[in-house]
């Protein structure tokens, strides 16, 4: 497969109004490894939501493509992020997932560090080393070559000459700051995480996270179940209790659209048809009287999911969800998902948004093992032939236009395409060109 | 824990078993019909690297159900229109170390140990593990349950988690 260009996977004549990708880019082995070097190795990789890092020496462990790497709050209150490696002989620094190390020791060897990645500890130091050894093997923590934070989300990325941070997010941004503007006092990442396995390449789950055509299908399943508890339950008295099932069955009735944001983000929405039911129409007034109606509409009563090239999404259409997929081997994919949510949301608002993000986006609700089973027979189906076979991403291509529609106007964001409904491919293009650019090391 | 009540033990030890048989043997009505119908269903969350989410207002659970939420799982594996939970897996659940305790108000606290074991042709087998805390009630009938709190031990979970599997 090394030397085999990337062209040969995604078939993009836009003269010809053609957009295929070959199934063997999800199933082939040998693109594997190309891709954790000229994807993981180069893109800036998600890591943690700063509210996980609260104090002082508190870390959270996370992965540039297969390089484990952990973010750390330093003594100076900067988050930093390091290989998760000892200097002196590689082992792993941290205990667990998450936790606070103000002094992070070596548990092999004992060597010692500051929460700012300064030595402070070899054993041996005045007897067994000689200065010029110590000079020579460098003692500090390794730092990721570049971190940084955008509004809250902090990525790392081991390319020291990668473009910065908010130029990768690019036209993204406006969408993720519909994220983290929820609240005056910040977002914070709830109690309760999950990692779960998804037995299929991870490239189906980017591609799931922003396809609006299967909702339909797949999750109309959630919607019926959710409606026949209401029914059950005989109609709950705060409308945030409920879960407006009709943007998954009545699509006729509902706006809905998705964007080609450039750099491989893509954006799919649709609007609610019940906004009450959205835990954060509580902040509706102060939201409305700091951002104005356009973008107030945008948080408020329209469903959005961003996904960030190549593997990160926020949700919040059933509920606020982070999501990250990290892949393991090709048919291998580990998902890690959270729950952010307003800081100071009521404790009713809090509750709502609980039990919509259990019934959506967990191994454990009515959606999410939907979703994985369908990723996993794509799959496996998708082996057939060898992946001698395309996926022709016609679907929506008629209505596919240049530049912003009025809704994206609406916010002032600036999509290279639009398309007036969700239940269209055309914004897989900007995943499968950013993968085909990034893969031939363009 | 204090002693020993052997004859509330095996009470109480009934009621587990015969909600594992219903389960295994996909009697789903049979099954509800051993809740109250005030009844909670809790799965807590992994939180960190050793707890788990414990309060379910604040913090994220796997399941957190009333008795509608557990007749709608129902609906939806009876609809058969999960991709996921169709079809069914087999499963064998193990229930063990059970100790009983009068907890006052016509209530029991009970605690045991779950294996359960998923097979599905397509998939991987699937081995569970975890605790069971049980309050029982007193009516009419017996005992029913009245809360349910599931601790899964899995903290990378494969495949689905559903009331029939944990």
């Amino acid at each position: 497969m090394t030397g085999t260009s990337a062209h040969a996977f995604v078939d993009d004549r836009p003269g010809d109004g053609i957009f295929r990708v070959r199934r063997a880019a999800f199933v082939e082995p040998g693109l594997f490894e190309r891709e954790m070097e000229r994807i993981f190795q180069r893109c800036w990789n998600y890591i943690c939501h700063d509210s996980q890092l609260g104090e002082r020496g508190r870390y959270v462990r996370g992965t540039v493509g297969r390089y484990p790497v952990f973010a750390i709050r330093g003594l100076d209150g900067t988050i930093r992020c390091f290989h998760d490696s000892c200097p002196h002989r590689g082992s792993m620094l941290t205990r667990g997932r998450a936790g606070v190390q103000p002094t992070i020791t070596c548990r092999y060897h004992g060597w010692a560090f500051n929460a700012d990645g300064k030595c402070i500890r070899v054993r041996g130091r005045d007897t067994g080393y000689s200065p010029e050894a110590l000079d020579r093997l460098g003692t500090d923590l390794k730092p990721v070559a570049r971190v940084a934070s955008y509004r809250g989300f902090v990525f790392a990325c081991i390319d020291p000459d990668a473009e910065d941070l908010e130029t990768f997010l690019g036209d993204a941004r406006p969408f993720i700051d519909l994220m983290a503007d929820q609240s005056e006092r910040g977002m914070e990442v709830l109690k309760g995480e999950s990692t779960y396995v998804m037995r299929a390449n991870w490239k189906l789950q980017t591609e799931n996270s922003t396809d609006g055509y299967h909702v339909a299908t797949v999750h109309r399943n959630f919607a019926h179940t959710v409606r026949q508890r209401e029914t059950l339950s005989g109609g709950a008295d705060d409308a945030r209790a409920k879960t407006e099932a009709s943007r998954i069955l009545d699509l006729e009735s509902i706006r809905s659209g998705g964007y080609d944001v450039g750099n491989g983000h893509m954006i799919n929405w649709s609007d609610r048809g019940s906004p009450e039911a959205a835990p954060l129409n509580e902040a509706r007034e102060a939201i409305t009287a700091r951002f104005g109606e356009g973008k107030a509409r945008w948080m408020i009563d329209r469903g959005r999911t961003v996904t960030i090239f190549p593997n990160f999404f926020l949700n919040d259409v059933a509920s606020t969800c982070i999501r990250l997929w990290r892949p393991i081997a090709v048919d291998l994919t580990e998902i890690d998902t959270w729950c952010l949510a307003p800081v100071g949301e009521t404790a009713e608002a809090r509750r709502a948004r609980i039990r919509k993000y259990e019934d959506f986006f967990l191994p454990s609700s009515l959606a999410v093992p939907d979703d994985v089973r369908a990723m996993e027979v794509a799959h496996s189906g998708s082996l057939a032939a060898g992946g001698d076979a395309w996926n022709d991403l016609a679907l929506g291509y008629a209505t596919m236009v240049a530049g912003a529609d009025e809704a994206a106007r609406e916010l002032g964001a600036r999509p290279l395409y639009s398309n007036p409904g969700r239940e269209s491919e055309t914004p897989f293009y900007a995943f499968w060109r950013e993968w085909r650019r990034r893969m031939d090391g363009r | 824990m204090s002693g020993f009540d052997a004859a509330l033990t095996a009470e109480a030890a009934e009621l587990l078993y015969r909600e594992a048989w219903h389960l295994d043997r996909r009697e789903w009505e049979v099954w509800l019909a051993l809740y109250t119908d005030d009844a909670v269903f809790w799965a807590p969350a992994i939180a960190g690297d050793e707890g788990f989410s414990e309060d379910p207002d604040n913090d994220v659970s796997l399941i957190y159900l009333d008795r509608p939420g557990l007749e709608a799982r129902i609906f939806r594996i009876e609809g058969r229109d999960s991709f996921a939970s169709a079809p069914l897996p087999h499963t064998a659940h193990v229930v063990s170390n059970v100790r009983a305790t009068e907890a006052g108000d016509a209530e029991i606290e009970v605690s045991a140990t779950w294996l359960v074991n998923s097979f599905r042709r397509t998939d991987p087998p699937i081995l569970r593990a975890g605790r069971y805390a049980y309050t029982l009630r007193r009516v009419e009938a017996g005992l029913a349950i009245a809360r349910k709190t599931v601790y899964v031990l899995d903290d990378r979970i494969v495949g689905p988690i559903d009331i029939f599997n944990i």
